[in-house]
């Protein structure tokens, strides 16, 4: 595991997850798609699941990305945590 | 599908792990690992191969099926069979 020094994101950073349904494999939860989190941990780098599942290694920065239960289910005082890769994600 | 509305609880054996059902689940899990590690496919690319599954033949085989009728499409895509 190591860490790129162009991360884009930072621990504290509010961003959102790219909403869609890509037609390939992906690692990206329906349920997060299109909802907005705060990056709580930086994870270094991990070959991106998108890719690998076509055969090609392209590692980028993983993070875990915490989000508020209610957020994406309606209800509940607690938070869920998912770890998602950079291109998954947009500046909120 | 386990969790999913309409499909039921996980199923967990008394100890509430999931486990293997039957020996069978255990070689395909086994088969996959021997495969995996000789490069044959890796972990990604077994995922994707269960999700292009039909989605009717995907929502009416069990776990470890999915995982056999994956394998072999990347048995057969990879030209090994």
């Amino acid at each position: 595991m190591s860490e790129r020094a162009g991360a884009r994101y930072a621990v504290g950073d509010r961003v959102r997850v790219r909403p869609g349904d890509p037609d390939h494999h992906t690692r990206a939860p329906r349920y997060v798609r299109g909802h907005a989190g705060e990056i709580v941990a930086r994870l270094g780098e991990w070959a991106l699941p998108d890719a690998s599942a076509a055969g090609i290694i392209a590692p980028e920065t993983c993070y875990a990305v915490r989000f508020a239960a209610a957020d994406l289910f309606g209800g509940g005082e607690h938070t869920v945590t998912v770890d998602l890769w950079e291109s998954y994600l947009d500046r909120a | 599908m386990g969790g999913q509305t309409g499909f039921g609880a996980v199923p967990a054996g008394d100890d509430g792990s999931a486990g293997f059902g039957a020996d069978w689940e255990a070689h395909v899990y086994a088969l996959a690992a021997v495969l995996r590690q000789r490069g044959l496919f890796n972990s990604d690319e077994l995922r994707d191969a269960i999700e292009r599954l039909p989605p009717a033949e995907y929502l009416g085989t069990s776990y470890w099926a999915r995982w056999l009728a994956a394998i072999e499409t990347l048995v057969a895509e990879k030209g090994l069979a």
